[in-house]
């Protein structure tokens, strides 16, 4: 038993590595701003998605704000750097906690609702935060959004720094980051507390009569992966320079959405896949001009009508049927 | 038996539902190590009257109290803490977890792991999830179904869904289990071995209370019975005092064929 | 003052017939599938762009423009249903349908987005212009026509479902699908029914809708949130409280109007909404149902 244990260990700690080794490699390859900036919007999206699927993979709660959380992070961030002077990192650390209360804040209040009416609970947050950065002019500035806000400061020692306005190196910091939240979630999600969550997604009765009380684990996975978002936002002001509301529309939370059951939902891999290939694949469709976007909301429909599970069931078939036709396979395998 | 102190009492419970009563002024004390058994005719308010017992309804009136405590007010998860556990009438497994991870469910409460453990697994961690995995293995092995443990919950036949919903709520330790219809869609082998496994639990000192719709089985197992009907309590006593009680026979017993 | 007040009351109850127009779509849905169709508010926007392009590329007339609406509508859901519900239907999951459909809405509105643009429309209907006045109050052709559509729409829906066979199947369907069946109902035809009727209803309501809302691929969405918000205040599946909720969500939206923006308006609708929600979930009017487990 332990074997198995220790085996699956080993292979997340390849994965993980692989996974450094690309993100070392990728702005080597990849040299031109184009490209790096998308890169960039990947690791950002990748952050948004692995935090989304937590509270909706794993929970199972439909979380429609994501959106929120984002737009919070960005703007409590920035407003903390430009109207009162605070550095970037106690900055960045306020604005994940914000968007973490806020988080907390929504499930709270949700606790009861199951569903739909969750769903619609989280939306009606999320269109709220969208109005109210829009309207409170004298707090965000609204629609004509704020301007000239400075990536992170450079870092290091004087002589040797790494500065971020090279693209690169804003990709190494929030790939940095992506992953560093990816084994976060990882090593929650394999701790008894996935077990806890999945529980709770499955059948909260039952779950309840087991000592689980669902009510707080519910605002643990909210909190957690609005942080995550809140901490993309925080990086996503930097990068862009420019922060308008409309930036966390609601559709933004469905995007998102979209890149987690695409990906699939519940497997924490699956989504980066999803963000990944969903924030590409527009680049590539610019021939068909606006069209391109359909890609979103096509993706998601034709993946939740045949393929739920998305692309992490995809490869787990796909892996069946290899191994299906390999001829060395012995005739009572053990699972 | 009855110089033995109660591990539990309900007293005067009442439960309307929009105007339907469904149970009324109940009362049961149960000793530890004993099986008590909750019996009457569909809709007598059994199935209501243990969803009050394990704190999924409020009360509109009465209390429970387990050993010493005052648990009417408590949501469900927190009377696991004092060592209640319980099964579902329809099963309420995770389908979609393997048969042992729902077992493994059941130690949510009884985890030894230092916060920060958590997101960086370090060797209480490591000895906590071999523990579980060793006792969810034994429990498995108590209802029968060692074989099964890497199959999908969903997977399993209605009797081992039954038997893995019991082994799961023993993972949480309780000193008072509620069974809530047991043998309902058992055939008669199964239903014997679901017997055998009450009386070892007995045997090793757990109280179980048993909510049956089948007197019969009953009979073979309990150590004092309820019997309710239209939701208040009609009789309480042994199973042979049960048997011949005109009242029972009256509102129950004649109905069966 | 009280002619004021009374004048913002009937812009409100006219705003309101509107809204109860699209809400009622969603609650018919609801009640015969508990599902949510997240692309309802796309079929609104399609039914205000189909009736713009009528009247203003074609020529056409405006209240032939309501028809068309209300076709474009009735076939948009009968596309829908038989694409996405009806396939997911045997899945059981009680999710996914929603979230199919939020794919559909996305890909509808950039759909529209790349054919129509982000630029509104000036959507004018012949009839905004004439006005008439009746004891000190100032009325539009429009509203008086927006009412009486609405009222006629909705007269009619009612009627059909208290006294046709059709309207008692749907109902009978929304209270247990199975014995529906086991009674020679077939439930899948009542679905369709339901929302080819639905979807009419939200075409018609957008044609209507289109002179006054900003008429942009995402006009429907700012409608679809005040649906929601009055579906659940009346209550997932009633429509008497439906029709309720909407007119008074439309006449608050018209007194606050002027004290508010349009989009401090959202504010207050969604918190009303999620006040009901911490509230009282099953709505104003449905009654509260605990469940055995």
């Amino acid at each position: 038993m332990s074997d198995a244990y220790s085996a699956a260990d080993r292979t997340r700690g390849w994965g993980v590595l692989a996974a450094t080794c690309i993100i070392a490699v990728l702005p080597l390859v990849f040299r031109d701003s184009y490209w790096r900036t998308n890169l960039i919007v990947c690791a950002l999206n990748v952050m948004l998605a692995i935090g989304l699927d937590f509270v909706v993979g794993y929970a199972g709660q439909l979380n429609l704000g994501q959106s929120a959380f984002y737009g919070i992070g960005a703007y409590v961030s920035t407003l903390l750097i430009m109207r009162l002077g605070l550095p970037f990192w106690p900055a960045f650390v306020c604005g994940v906690v914000a968007s973490a209360v806020s988080g907390m804040a929504l499930s709270l209040f949700a606790v009861r609702l199951r569903g739909h009416y969750l769903a619609i609970a989280s939306l009606g947050f999320a269109v709220i935060t969208y109005q109210v950065l829009l309207n409170w002019i004298s707090l965000t500035q609204g629609p004509l959004g704020i301007y000239g806000i400075a990536p992170p400061p450079p870092f290091g020692l004087p002589g040797w720094q790494i500065d971020f306005t090279d693209l690169a190196n804003l990709f190494y910091l929030v790939a940095g980051f992506a992953l560093l939240s990816y084994v976060l979630l990882d090593q929650l999600v394999r701790s008894p507390i996935g077990g806890t969550l999945t529980a709770i997604r499955e059948d909260e009765v039952s779950a309840a009569s087991l000592g689980i009380n669902a009510r707080l684990w519910k605002v643990f996975a909210f909190a957690v992966g609005a942080a995550i978002a809140g901490g993309a936002g925080c990086f996503y002001a930097g990068f862009v320079g420019t922060l308008v509301p409309d930036a966390f529309f609601i559709t933004e939370s469905f995007n998102i959405l979209a890149m987690v059951i695409v990906g699939g939902m519940g497997t924490l891999s699956g989504p980066v896949f999803g963000a990944i290939l969903l924030t590409v694949l527009p680049e590539f469709l610019r021939g068909i001009g606006d069209l391109r976007l359909i890609v979103y909301g096509l993706a998601l429909t034709l993946v939740v009508l045949f393929m739920p599970g998305g692309i992490a069931q995809a490869l787990r078939l796909a892996r069946q049927r290899l191994m299906r036709s390999s001829p060395r396979q012995p005739s009572g395998a053990k699972p | 038996m009855s110089d033995a102190p109660a591990i539990f009492r309900a007293h005067g419970l009442s439960k309307n539902f929009g105007g339907v009563r469904a149970v009324k002024d109940v009362s049961l004390v149960v000793a530890p190590a004993t099986v008590f058994a909750i019996i009457g005719p569909n809709g007598a308010g059994k199935s209501t009257l243990l969803n009050l017992i394990s704190g999924v309804h409020p009360p509109d009136a009465g209390t429970v109290m387990f050993d010493s405590f005052d648990v009417t007010g408590l949501p469900p998860h927190a009377r696991v803490r004092h060592g209640l556990a319980r099964t579902f009438q329809k099963i309420r497994l995770f389908k979609q977890l393997s048969v042992i991870d729902n077992v493994v469910a059941g130690f949510h409460a009884r985890h030894s792991i230092p916060a920060w453990q958590y997101v960086w697994h370090g060797s209480a961690f490591r000895a906590d999830r071999a523990r579980c995995r060793a006792e969810a293995t034994e429990l498995l092995a108590f209802v029968g179904l060692s074989g099964r443990a890497q199959a999908l919950a969903g997977a399993l036949s209605y009797g081992e869904q039954r038997m893995l919903e019991i082994a799961r709520a023993l993972a949480t330790a309780p000193r008072l289990l509620l069974i809530d219809e047991p043998a309902a869609g058992l055939n008669a082998a199964e239903v014997e071995a679901l017997l055998e496994r009450i009386r070892v639990l007995r045997e090793r000192g757990m109280t179980v209370l048993v909510v049956e719709h089948n007197m019969d089985l009953v009979m073979n197992v309990a150590d004092r019975v309820l019997v309710m009907d239209y939701g208040e309590p009609l009789f309480e006593g042994t199973p042979a005092e049960v048997q011949v009680h005109p009242g029972v026979i009256a509102a129950y017993l004649g109905a069966e064929p | 003052m009280l002619t004021v007040a009374l004048q913002q009351g009937i812009n409100g109850l006219v705003l309101g017939s509107l809204y109860v127009l699209v809400a009622l779509g969603l609650t018919l849905i609801y009640g015969v599938l508990v599902q949510i169709n997240f692309a309802h508010a796309d079929i609104v926007t399609l039914g205000a762009f189909a009736a713009y392009f009528f009247t203003h590329a074609l020529g056409g007339g405006y209240l032939p423009s309501i028809a068309l609406a209300l076709l474009v509508g009735a076939g948009l859901g009968f596309l829908i249903n038989a694409a996405v519900f009806a396939p997911l239907r045997e899945r059981g999951n009680e999710l996914l349908p929603l979230i199919a459909t939020i794919g559909v809405s996305v890909m509808l509105e950039n759909v529209m987005l790349a054919w129509f643009g982000p630029i509104p429309y000036a959507f004018d209907s012949p009839y905004s212009d004439e006005v008439i006045r009746f004891g000190g109050m100032f009325f539009t052709v429009q509203s008086v026509l927006i009412i009486a559509v609405s009222t006629a729409a909705i007269g009619l829906l009612y009627a059909f479902m208290k006294f046709t066979f059709l309207g008692k199947a749907l109902r009978a369907v929304a209270q247990d699908r199975e014995t529906a069946g086991l009674m020679g109902i077939n439930p899948n035809r009542v679905i369709m029914l339901t929302f080819v009727i639905a979807s009419a209803l939200a075409g018609m309501g957008g044609a209507m809708l289109g002179p006054v809302l900003v008429l942009t691929p995402f006009a429907g969405a700012s409608v679809i949130v005040k649906a929601f918000a009055i579906v659940i205040i009346g209550g997932f599946g009633n429509v008497e409280g439906t029709i309720i909720a909407g007119l008074i969500v439309g006449l608050i939206e018209s007194y606050t109007t002027q004290v508010l923006g349009p989009g401090l308006i959202d504010i207050v609708v969604f918190a009303l909404l999620l006040l009901m929600l911490a509230v009282r979930p099953t709505g104003l009017i449905a009654e509260r149902r605990e469940e055995n487990v």
